[in-house]
């Protein structure tokens, strides 16, 4: 299993918002065992494909100098189920920035209906006291995710590219 | 704008820490220790610093709430605990925060445990009438 | 990638508490994305294991009754530290409130007694048949697996195998 969550971004403005879209599939091997015979994208990878959209915007916000790691879930609300054939749009917005962590609100939607409301905060770890161990160079913004910002077509994509 | 009371103050101090750390109302007394009585982990305190930042309209410097500055000078710190010169510092750069029981061990991996409910009350206080 | 992030049932107090692990392996093919140079247990799975242990803790209180136990709402998920391959992640699970339609748990992992991340969750209990009668077939299915699945991740026991003499 690939641990990207999110295809393309339809939207993205620096330092503000994003908006990324992701499609559901029967060839998700996870949707086989969630649940047998009626499969359904579970809510903790759709926390994830929202963590990625605002993530990498948080990060870009800072040029990619920190590495934005998800350190809280402040509070994650679902209210419907998501099947296959379905697309899913993650809208983050970015609440707060400061030099140590940065705060995220974001809403799920399928076929416009409000699947879920997830709210973040991402830690940038090198500004924090934490007593972690970790590499230094910044592993976290790899080339899957690089990728979906150099591929974006939208509003605006001539400031965001690389 | 009026400033706010200091018992309107720990009335929304008490609602951040409620709903930053899923502890219950009456956890959250005036020298509940955030660290060790409510649990709160360091991630914790940069979402309440946020947090704080919204409720009363002001800027938290990391700095200022924790002088990390201080905690890094090699000037003050030996073994990882302050000396006499660098509790100095501490206390001048700190008058929000009662420091008399890290003063016995002056642990600089331990200073989250001097916030109490009580000295996020007296820093928010500060920080309001600062801004006048 | 099988979905199921508990690999062993610990400890049972029906109703109340579970104790159950997941262990991380570098053989986790979502690992080679999470991280190329620092592969870690994602953060939302460390996260589905607490919901998977907890929702093991009503099933079985509730006697497999509902068909699907969903994540309806986290709060306060707080993460510490990083899960690294070889090692195991104990989770804990204690149990505030178990209804018919919904269950509440404050959940916590470890990894070598160091509390590496805990949640406050709500689960939903649901059976499809309640919403459309011809899917009951899918519901039973549902609570036939789960607690053969139960059954297998507590005391490592197969389904089905005959207790062993003196047992």
């Amino acid at each position: 299993m690939r641990w990207i969550w999110i295809d393309r971004f339809e939207e993205f403005v620096p330092g503000r918002r994003a908006t990324a879209i992701k499609s559901v599939s029967l060839a998700e091997e996870y949707l086989h065992d969630h649940v047998p015979g009626f499969p359904i994208m579970p809510a903790s990878l759709l926390i994830e494909g929202m963590a990625q959209t605002a993530g990498i915007l948080v990060g870009q916000a800072r040029q990619f100098s920190e590495k934005v790691i998800l350190a809280k879930i402040r509070r994650a609300k679902f209210y419907q189920l998501v099947g296959p054939g379905r697309q899913v749009r993650f809208k983050a917005i970015i609440d707060q920035l400061s030099d140590a962590a940065a705060s995220t609100t974001g809403q799920i939607y399928c076929d416009g209906e409000l699947v879920g409301e997830v709210d973040l905060v991402f830690s940038h770890i090198d500004q924090n006291l934490s007593g972690l161990d970790f590499p230094q160079e910044n592993f976290v913004f790899t080339e899957q995710f690089m990728s979906l910002l150099k591929l974006y077509q939208g509003a605006g994509a001539e400031r965001v590219r690389l | 704008m009026a400033t706010p009371t200091r018992e309107e103050i720990l009335e929304k101090v008490q609602q951040t820490l409620v709903d930053a750390l899923s502890v219950e109302a009456d956890e959250v007394t005036e020298n509940a220790t955030l660290t060790g009585d409510l649990g709160a982990e360091s991630i914790d305190f940069l979402d309440i610093v946020f947090r704080l930042e919204k409720a009363f309209n002001i800027k938290i410097p990391q700095e200022e709430l924790i002088p990390r500055d201080i905690l890094s000078n090699a000037e003050y710190v030996q073994n990882r605990k302050l000396n006499a010169a660098g509790l100095e510092a501490l206390k001048k750069a700190m008058p929000h925060a009662d420091l008399s029981a890290f003063e016995h061990d002056p642990d600089i991996d331990k200073i989250s445990d001097v916030f109490t409910v009580g000295t996020i009350v007296n820093f928010v206080q500060s920080k309001l009438a600062a801004q006048g | 990638m099988k979905f199921v992030l508990v690999d062993r049932i610990g400890e049972l107090e029906s109703g109340r508490r579970i104790v159950a692990y997941k262990a991380l392996s570098l053989a986790e093919e979502y690992l080679a994305d999470h991280f190329p140079a620092f592969p870690v247990l994602p953060g939302v799975l460390m996260l589905e294991a607490l919901v998977q242990a907890s929702a093991f803790l009503a099933r079985e209180a509730l006697s497999f009754a509902p068909a699907l136990v969903l994540l309806k709402e986290a709060r306060n998920v707080t993460y510490k530290s990083f899960v690294v391959p070889g090692q195991v992640l104990r989770i804990e699970s204690i149990c505030r409130r178990c209804d018919t339609a919904e269950s509440e748990f404050c959940a916590s992992g470890q990894v070598d007694g160091r509390e590496i991340v805990r949640a406050t969750l709500t689960l939903r209990h649901l059976n499809l048949a309640d919403v459309d009668p011809a899917l009951a077939d899918i519901d039973q299915k549902n609570r036939n697996h789960w607690r053969t699945l139960f059954d297998r991740l507590h005391a490592g026991r197969l389904a089905g195998t005959a207790a062993a003499p003196g047992a």
